[in-house]
């Protein structure tokens, strides 16, 4: 097998992840179980996006890591590293020039295109947990698109504080039947999911879980009909570096001062280039 | 017809082919003598009609609450045939409900189909408010806009003759005789067209106990739907309802029009239990 | 009331029907026999070989010595007794007839709900309900409208000579009399086809009593079939058009017409 020695996953393991893969794609939104494997990293710092990374990968790939949105941070630049030295891939932090991306936290500012592929650190990969602890009656539930329990969650956001209080991993319908969690991305990526050129793939290393959003596929938030979705908005603020509007900010206490800053470095230094050049 | 019950038996155990015929009120056992298996429910056949009220008497352990359950769905039916109204195959015909598809089944007990049980932590969720308890069913009946989930609980909440200033609050904050009024909302909320209780107000103090049952009465002849109640108690049987069955060892001792088992009771049981209690 | 109206604009066709069959009810041979199952099985009868038939428009009066099983065929005919033999035939307006000494419970319920009225002794309606509610649901169970059926309710109520300050008081508080006279406004005030009264003058003053008489005259004139058990002969003559002796024995017979009405 050609596999053999590359990307540091074995064979049938390889093939393990890969088939549970094609049945996520197959059920967008549906919970697949898996032999999440021992890695190099303790389980819960992205064993699972990292499975899928590289049960996936091949050599003429093109590898972009973020945690966050940045493409520098202690987490991204270990996996980035290990990924590399099992493979030889080369690695960007241009997303555009990305196939694959691994992410934690965040969808990249830039439009995915089509055959790129960003996979998700998720985790807790299972949506109704927070309201059913049963696995079987979470099952049922799922089997028939019973998604009451989180409907009365968000009733309850909405009666005792007006809106949803869910700031991040807000439960998102998959192609209008499967309600799943979209890993911790705040408010404003979840609208990007939906139609989305690039495949999504999530993976859960300690919970041994993955599932799938296939290219274009529809993605919604859960609202209520005459609720709007209502993303983070930060009124008045641009990048403190790049001096960009209507994105995703990272905000920075300096004692009593708040600064801004765009969340997706990668984002931030191209407008900054843009910028000088102009 | 709304429901329509044949022949319907409960098993536990391994249970033989003499199960049925070696049991029940003549044979004065409701466990087989052949293979030791208990036969909770014995060939039950009976119907309820639109508007109808019925009663179902016996002792502990006469399979009474089984049968409930049995229609309800929330165990299965060893054997026999329930129809419902509305289920119907492909063709038009009524439909065994117990060979339809999960989702139908579902469907059937978040909408068509309420339960109201004696302990009230079996059919309120703890974890959400009165209006959320509400709000579960409306939603599961299909409802997506707040505003109607809203002010469609708070008119349930009034119906009950609660405080609507109650609404937010969790059930723990309610006494026993208030939690079973939110069940009674809550069952009512997806206009359901068979209530089902079993023992509504057992171990309720007297006076709240008359309250509750009258309530339940100005609810059903206010919205029409029909109703089956399981109660040891012939004085809430005699309140109520409009045809009495009375089982015994998992069979059918006697059916009849409420006042005709009250005074003129046919069979040696009935007549020992209306004795008895009266 | 709405029913009466529609009833009368398609007075044509019914009315040819109704000339040919005046019968309501028609009681062929029924008994009933207690069996006492946990007093080794003693045989208890309560009547045997009752026959009898009423018109529209008709009070039969049963007659006979106390605990000879006039309340029995009451229920009997209400069907809160099954009977054995017999056949307790019901014609309804239609023109079909039901057995209701053998038809299905379902079918007894529609039967009480607007064709058969039980005017007993005893009231019995929820604790929470006022002497007027009681009296108006079942107009309001009609279709008619709350206040239209209020104010019907507290006319008949003042007739019967219940003071209006117990209008708005459960008639559970209320005294005896008091009670039968709020249970027999609530059998007229949207009269059934057929009547069963039970001593509805037992426990009234002379006034009262002779109010309900009146208003039984009155049910007759829009033709309930009605069928009576007095306590006093006097009011068996002013309100009956035939009594029916019920008897110990084997054969009772029909005593006799004591007046022949209009029909």
């Amino acid at each position: 097998m050609s596999d053999h020695g590359f990307a540091f996953l074995d064979g049938d393991a390889k093939k393990e992840i890969r088939r549970a893969l094609l049945k996520a794609v197959a059920l967008p939104g549906y919970i697949v179980p898996f032999a999440s494997r021992e890695m190099p990293v303790a389980r819960g710092w992205g064993t699972g996006g990292l499975q899928i990374t590289l049960s996936i990968i091949l050599e003429q790939d093109v590898l972009k890591v973020i945690d966050q949105g940045c493409d520098g941070s202690v987490n991204a630049i270990n996996i980035r590293n290990f990924i590399t030295s099992v493979t030889k891939v080369m690695t960007t932090s241009k997303t555009s020039r990305a196939s694959i991306i691994q992410t934690r936290h965040r969808i990249p500012e830039h439009e995915l295109r089509e055959n790129q592929v960003l996979v998700f650190q998720v985790p807790y990969p299972e949506v109704l947990t927070t309201v059913e602890p049963d696995t079987a009656q979470q099952k049922q539930m799922h089997a028939d698109g019973d998604y009451s329990k989180l409907w009365v969650l968000l009733y309850e956001d909405t009666s005792q504080y007006g809106d949803s209080r869910i700031s991040n991993r807000y439960p998102v319908q998959v192609n209008n039947h499967f309600v799943m969690d979209p890993s911790p991305i705040p408010k404003y990526d979840i609208p990007r999911m939906d139609n989305c050129p690039a495949l999504q793939l999530f993976g859960a290393g300690r919970e041994k879980r993955m599932y799938a959003i296939p290219p274009y596929t529809t993605v919604k938030p859960l609202k209520f009909d005459d609720r709007e979705f209502k993303i983070e908005v930060f009124p008045g603020v641009c990048c403190e570096r790049c001096g960009a509007r209507d994105v995703f900010f990272d905000e920075v206490r300096l004692g009593s001062d708040r600064r801004y800053f765009c969340s997706d470095t990668e984002f931030c230094d191209k407008n900054m280039e843009k910028n000088d050049a102009a | 017809m709304l429901l329509d019950v044949r022949n319907v038996s409960k098993i536990y155990g391994t249970s033989c082919d003499q199960c049925l015929s070696l049991t029940g009120v003549e044979h004065d056992r409701a466990i087989c003598p052949e293979c030791g298996s208990v036969v909770a429910v014995n060939s039950i056949s009976l119907s309820a009609r639109k508007n109808e009220i019925l009663g179902i008497v016996g002792e502990s352990g006469s399979g009474k609450s089984t049968l409930l359950q049995l229609i309800y769905q929330d165990i299965r039916a060893s054997s026999g045939e329930i129809f419902f109204q509305g289920v119907t195959d492909k063709n038009g015909q009524p439909s065994n409900i117990l060979h339809e598809p999960p989702s139908a089944v579902s469907r059937l007990r978040s909408k068509e189909m309420s339960m109201i049980y004696q302990n009230p932590r079996l059919g309120l969720n703890f974890l959400f408010s009165a209006g959320g308890n509400i709000a579960e069913r409306i939603i599961g009946a299909g409802e997506r806009r707040y505003d109607e989930i809203r002010s469609n609980a708070l008119d349930y909440i009034r119906r009950i003759e609660m405080e609507t200033s109650r609404i937010d609050d969790y059930p723990e904050e309610f006494s026993g005789g208030q939690q079973q009024r939110i069940q009674i909302a809550k069952a009512l909320s997806s206009s359901p067209q068979l209530l089902l209780l079993d023992e509504p107000t057992t171990g309720l103090d007297v006076s709240v106990q008359a309250k509750i049952l009258d309530l339940i009465k100005e609810l059903q002849q206010d919205m029409g739907f029909s109703m089956i109640i399981v109660s040891h108690d012939l004085g809430v049987i005699n309140h109520l309802t409009d045809i009495t069955v009375v089982m015994k060892h998992g069979t059918l001792v006697e059916y009849g029009l409420t006042d005709q088992i009250l005074e003129d009771p046919q069979h040696p049981y009935t007549q020992l239990l209306v004795s008895s209690i009266l | 009331m709405k029913k009466m109206k529609k009833r009368n604009m398609h007075a044509g066709p019914s009315l040819i029907r109704q000339s040919e069959n005046r019968m309501k009810l028609d009681v062929q041979n029924i008994g009933k026999t207690f069996t006492l199952h946990n007093r080794n099985s003693v045989q208890v009868c309560g009547f045997s070989n009752v026959s009898f038939s009423v018109n529209r428009g008709e009070m039969l009066a049963l007659t006979g010595p106390s605990g000879v099983g006039k309340s029995s065929i009451l229920k009997a005919i209400y069907r809160t007794y099954l009977t054995n033999p017999g056949s307790i035939l019901f014609h309804r307006t239609d023109g079909s007839v039901i057995n209701l000494a053998s038809c299905g419970e379902s079918q007894v319920l529609n039967l009480r709900r607007r064709e058969i009225g039980f005017v007993t002794q005893f009231l019995k309606v929820l604790p929470r309900i006022t002497a007027l509610q009681a009296v108006a649901s079942p107009l309001v169970e009609l279709g008619e409208t709350e206040q239209t059926s209020s104010l019907q309710a507290a006319y008949l109520l003042d007739l019967l000579g219940i003071r209006e300050e117990l209008f708005h008081i459960s008639p559970l508080t209320f005294s005896g009399g008091e009670q039968q006279r709020v249970n027999i406004a609530r059998g007229v005030i949207a009269p059934k086809e057929l009547l069963l009264l039970d001593e509805p003058t037992a426990s009234l003053d002379e006034k009262s009593s002779d109010r309900v008489l009146e208003l039984l005259m009155e049910l007759k004139k829009k033709d309930i079939a009605m069928i009576g058990i007095f306590h006093d002969k006097g009011k068996i003559e002013r309100v009956a058009d035939k009594t029916y002796n019920v008897q110990r024995e084997d054969s009772p017979v029909m005593t006799s017409s004591i007046q022949q009405e209009a029909a």
